[in-house]
């Protein structure tokens, strides 16, 4: 066959397409939305790993940890004064400026003065809005000017720069350090472990080829129509490979300009992502940015995909000069080579089973390929099993013998619809198995006990214990303040062998951290029994010198305050504490502990906050922030979790969001497209008085069964791949019940939510109108 | 103008525009058991429009339809589809068949609709298919038989339910004359074996020939044709 010719029958169909009338441009028109939604959350979906690099990139040029130097005139001094807001993360830093070299963070031009602060354009809005009233209290310094994009990770940052003045004597390494510049240094990022990037690449496959699916079914659109066109081409002599081409040719047309429109979606969809925030996430449109190579890919597959399904859907299609006959018997489908493709995507993961986080990195070919073809299975198997199932379906009510015997005619029809939605349920199900699996390797268990302390700080030197007790009691919404101070001794006055805590508070709080026999102030007790500590009891021996704050070698010196064990010290029974760990070593009563050791210990403050007062956790930061703004609260929360984990796992539910509306979007098209042609079957059986609830509740089943079908095949596929998977990340293999409900749960939810919505047009087309033109 | 004294269907002073367009301008019609009437007249001029009204599948703007004496506009939408069901028969130029089922299950639809149990339905289905001289094509789906054959079928759908109306718009106007001649000599016979109504809608005169009378709509107006036949 000459390429002259194809072109010349391609280019024939796309002019149809355009010059076909109102009908040609609707069903261009039709293809071209649906495609063009494709290729746009294909090209954002896409984009989101350069988006990540890019926030990742800002976030190193924006970190100091590196760069810590001497003091000199091209010193920083930077405290980190992080706080949180109904949730939400207020990343701040105070800048105090050692001389005229001092590095700018990046986004500012200039340092924020004592009593000045920089905001994030997000968090101004908020401190100037009503409900961020409870913030500024807490950050209440002159508002100078905003931080420019290079100094935020995404544009819904809250973040801020404030001046300081004094934090040289606050030194320590750690909230408060002294740097020469901004930036993370080369070979400085963790690496990303292999569990975790088997999780991503699944994750991207998953989101990707229920698109690829649809954009498959969208170039189908208006197919029935089409072909009754066709057949007036081979009248005037076309032949029918000449007609397929020509049809080729009007997908074609469709998916070119789907990828202009999937162009215009993709800029809209950047822009909008811009000011929306999903799961704390959020994007400068600049920083989705597709790969070229993607670009080119997309832009080459689309149409090529284009045509090639519209030639492979024409095969059981006979356009005769008089009409359009459909193979009347369509060849049965043939289960093996259908079977095949899943077997042999097992084949593909199977030599990785096992391999786990210690095995080293997961060829990306493997996953990828196996994934996609246990995926493309599903979309093979599907048509099989609604025809094999459809086939045996007896007669019922009328309604029910209507959907029956339309499924039976057509059920390739029926089963594409329900394809996107059928792999993203089975990857999505294999996905929460395997996320649910390794959700204990990457959520580890604090040990907090959060119903008898919710929040936990460290006061600065410069603050005093009683004094913030008493600020934190006058405190709205604060139930229980445990004050506590907190040190360390140590058998010698340098590099101690042995050594253990010391916990000075009144005897109602030391009985908080453990049991006590009878407790009066001026009592000292030594825990025993507490977990991992073993030198508490050889240290308590009554009239051994003991010193408070050691000095380390290589630390700086510390304060090496001496302490005699007094006779009188008592045992005490470890008991879960405060901290959710059994508390050892020392505990004392104000009236033992010295004057001279009080420098050596911090204060500690928990507190039990009241859950009927809301904002009660904003009123105690608020006073934290008060008593000094280098307080660092700290939620004790029951678990932590892996960030980069939970990053993952929020990808994926954004993903699947948007990949379930858009298929969900396809299927309302889809469900239009045939109603409206059979618009005028629908009136003439409204005409001899079917009832609407009869053509509706035909409509249900005609949906409710491919559905049904569908979901259990995703289902069974999704719970093979979740078990593969999990076996390749080796971690004990367990059916995640509720994600696979929940799953079936939503893509059923879909499919209901697109009958209902369909529901409207059916009965506007089911009125007489649509005889007139008899 | 009154209805005529024993009319099945009586119409006067119909009045029915689509937007600026006016299809029906005070129409009148009427007919009496076991007559057939064919309402003639060129494209556009309403005739389609006025069997519509006539059947209750379309509400006329103004005027009045009565069927035995009831007011058709005084009926809900769901009494309306119920007379459809039961009394009327309906005949359209493509058939309209359900391509999904079989001819068979075609046939038996309006009866099904009707409550009647499914191999009941077959049955009497089957019965008005050899009458009409297709029960061969019983199982076949409507795109494996020809159009007159179609048809043929379309018609017994028609009458399975022993319609005292039957509406056929245009029934040979996809046929040739042969096919044609086979499926109006099937559809008066049976419609007078039955002393079913026939309002048959045509711009045929060859398919007029076998009506008793003739009503011509022109500009949404009718005009009635007396003929001796």
């Amino acid at each position: 066959m000459k390429a002259g010719q194809w072109v010349r029958d391609l280019g024939m169909g796309a002019r149809f397409a355009v010059t076909g009338g109102r009908e040609g441009w609707v069903r261009a028109l039709l293809t071209a939305v649906g495609v063009g939604l494709g290729v746009a959350l294909l090209l954002l979906t896409t984009s989101i790993p350069n988006a990540l690099a890019a926030r990742d990139e800002r976030s190193a040029a924006g970190s100091s940890l590196s760069h810590q130097a001497p003091k000199g005139d091209d010193t920083l001094l930077v405290a980190d004064v992080y706080t949180e807001f109904r949730g939400e993360t207020v990343q701040g830093s105070a800048l105090e400026p050692e001389g005229p070299r001092a590095p700018l963070p990046p986004g500012l031009r200039r340092f924020p003065a004592q009593g000045e602060m920089v905001v994030s354009p997000a968090l101004k809005e908020l401190l100037l809005s009503d409900s961020g009233k409870l913030l500024r209290e807490r950050l209440p310094d002159r508002i100078v000017g905003t931080i420019g994009d290079s100094g935020l990770i995404g544009p819904a940052d809250l973040t801020f720069f404030r001046g300081a003045d004094g934090l040289a004597s606050r030194l320590d390494g750690g909230t408060v350090i002294r740097i020469d510049g901004f930036g993370e240094r080369a070979g400085q990022s963790d690496a990303w472990d292999p569990v975790l990037i088997l999780l991503v690449m699944v994750v991207f496959v998953v989101l990707l080829m229920p698109v690829a699916v649809f954009i498959a079914a969208a170039v189908r659109f208006g197919g029935e129509r089409r072909d009754r066109r066709l057949a007036a081409l081979r009248l005037v002599g076309a032949d029918s490979r000449m007609t397929r081409r020509i049809a080729a040719g009007e997908a074609l047309a469709g998916a070119v300009l789907g990828l202009v429109l999937g162009a215009g979606f993709f800029l809209l969809g950047r822009q909008a992502a811009g000011s929306v925030e999903v799961f704390r996430v959020s994007v400068f449109p600049n920083d989705l940015q597709p790969s070229p190579v993607l670009v080119l890919l997309v832009a080459v597959a689309v149409p090529a995909a284009a045509v090639l399904v519209t030639l492979f859907a024409l095969r059981g299609v006979v356009i005769e000069p008089l009409g359009v006959v459909r193979t009347a018997r369509p060849a049965r489908r043939r289960l093996w080579w259908r079977l095949l493709l899943p077997l042999a995507g097992l084949a593909l993961l199977y030599p990785m089973i096992g391999q786990g986080n210690d095995g080293g990195d997961f060829n990306a070919y493997l996953v990828v390929g196996g994934v996609m073809l246990l995926l493309i299975g599903v979309t093979a198997l599907l048509p099989w099993a609604v025809e094999t199932v459809v086939a045996r379906l007896g007669s019922g009510g009328v309604a029910w013998q209507l959907a029956v015997r339309r499924l039976q005619l057509s059920s390739g029809t029926a089963a594409r619809m329900v394809n996107g939605i059928a792999v993203a349920v089975a990857g999505s199900i294999a996905l929460q198995m395997l996320f649910a699996g390794v959700d204990s390797d990457y959520t580890s268990d604090t040990g907090y006990d959060v119903s008898r302390a919710q929040m936990q700080m460290s006061l600065p030197a410069e603050v005093p214990l009683a004094s913030a007790t008493d600020r934190f009691r006058r405190t709205e919404g604060v139930r229980a303040v445990y004050p506590f101070s907190e040190g360390y001794v140590g058998e010698r006055r340098t590099d101690p062998e042995r050594g253990t805590s010391v916990l000075a508070g009144s005897c109602a709080e030391l009985r908080e951290m453990a049991r006590l026999p009878s407790c009066h102030d001026g009592d000292v007790f030594a825990v025993r029994g507490a977990e991992y500590d073993t030198d508490t009891p050889k240290l308590a021996v009554p009239g051994r010198k003991l010193y408070f704050d050691p000095t380390y070698e290589g630390d700086t010196k510390g304060r090496e305050i001496p302490w005699t064990v007094p006779d009188g010290i008592r045992a005490a029974q470890a008991r879960i504490g405060l901290t959710g760990w059994h508390q050892g070593g020392f505990l004392i009563t104000p009236g033992a502990l010295p004057d001279a050791a009080a420098p050596a210990l911090t204060g500690q403050i928990y507190l039990k906050l009241d859950p009927s007062v809301p904002d009660a956790w904003e009123l105690a930061l608020n006073t934290a922030a008060a008593l000094d703004p280098l307080t660092a609260p700290m939620e004790l929360s029951a678990t932590e979790r892996n960030d980069r984990f939970d990053a993952i796992r929020t990808g994926l539910f954004v993903g699947a969001t948007c990949v379930l509306a858009l298929i969900g979007a396809s299927l309302l098209i889809s469900q239009l497209e045939q109603l409206r042609e059979r618009r005028k079957l629908l009136s003439a059986l409204v005409a001899f008085g079917t009832r609407r609830r009869t053509l509706s509740l035909s409509l249900l089943w005609q949906t409710a069964i491919p559905v049904a079908l569908g979901l259990l095949l995703a289902s069974v596929v999704g719970l093979a791949l979740g078990i593969v998977l999990m076996r390749m990340a080796d971690t004990t293999v367990r059916v995640d019940w509720t994600s696979l409900l929940s799953m079936t749960g939503v893509g059923a939810a879909v499919v209901l939510a697109v009958t209902l919505l369909s529901l409207p047009p059916l009965l506007r087309l089911m009125r007489p109108d649509g005889l007139r033109t008899e | 103008m009154t209805a005529p004294a024993g009319s099945l269907l009586a119409a006067e002073e119909l009045r029915k525009a689509y937007g600026p367009t006016v299809a029906l301008d005070g129409a009148a019609f009427s007919i009496h058991p076991g007559e057939v009437v064919a309402v003639m007249g060129p494209s556009g001029s309403g005739k389609s429009t006025l069997l519509h009204c006539l059947a209750g599948i379309v509400t006329p703007d103004s005027g009045s339809i009565t069927y035995h004496g009831r007011e058709l506009a005084g009926m809900s939408d769901a009494q309306r589809s119920a007379l459809r069901r039961s009394e009327f028969g309906f005949v359209f130029q493509f058939g309209q068949l359900v391509p999904e089922l079989t001819c068979v299950e075609n046939v038996a639809l309006p009866l099904r609709l009707n409550g009647r149990p499914r191999k009941e339905a077959e049955r009497s289905a089957l019965s008005w298919m050899e009458r009409l001289e297709v029960d061969d094509l019983a199982k076949k789906r409507p795109g494996e038989v020809s159009g007159g054959q179609g048809q043929r079928v379309a018609v017994a759908r028609a009458l399975v339910t022993n319609p005292r109306v039957l509406f056929a718009d245009e029934p040979t106007g996809a046929l040739d004359s042969l096919n044609g001649e086979r499926v109006m000599e099937l559809l008066t016979d049976a419609a007078r074996s039955t002393n079913a109504a026939v309002v048959l809608v045509t711009h045929e005169a060859r398919v007029a020939a076998y009506s008793d009378r003739e009503v011509v709509v022109r500009d949404g107006k009718s005009r009635d044709m007396e003929r001796v036949v």
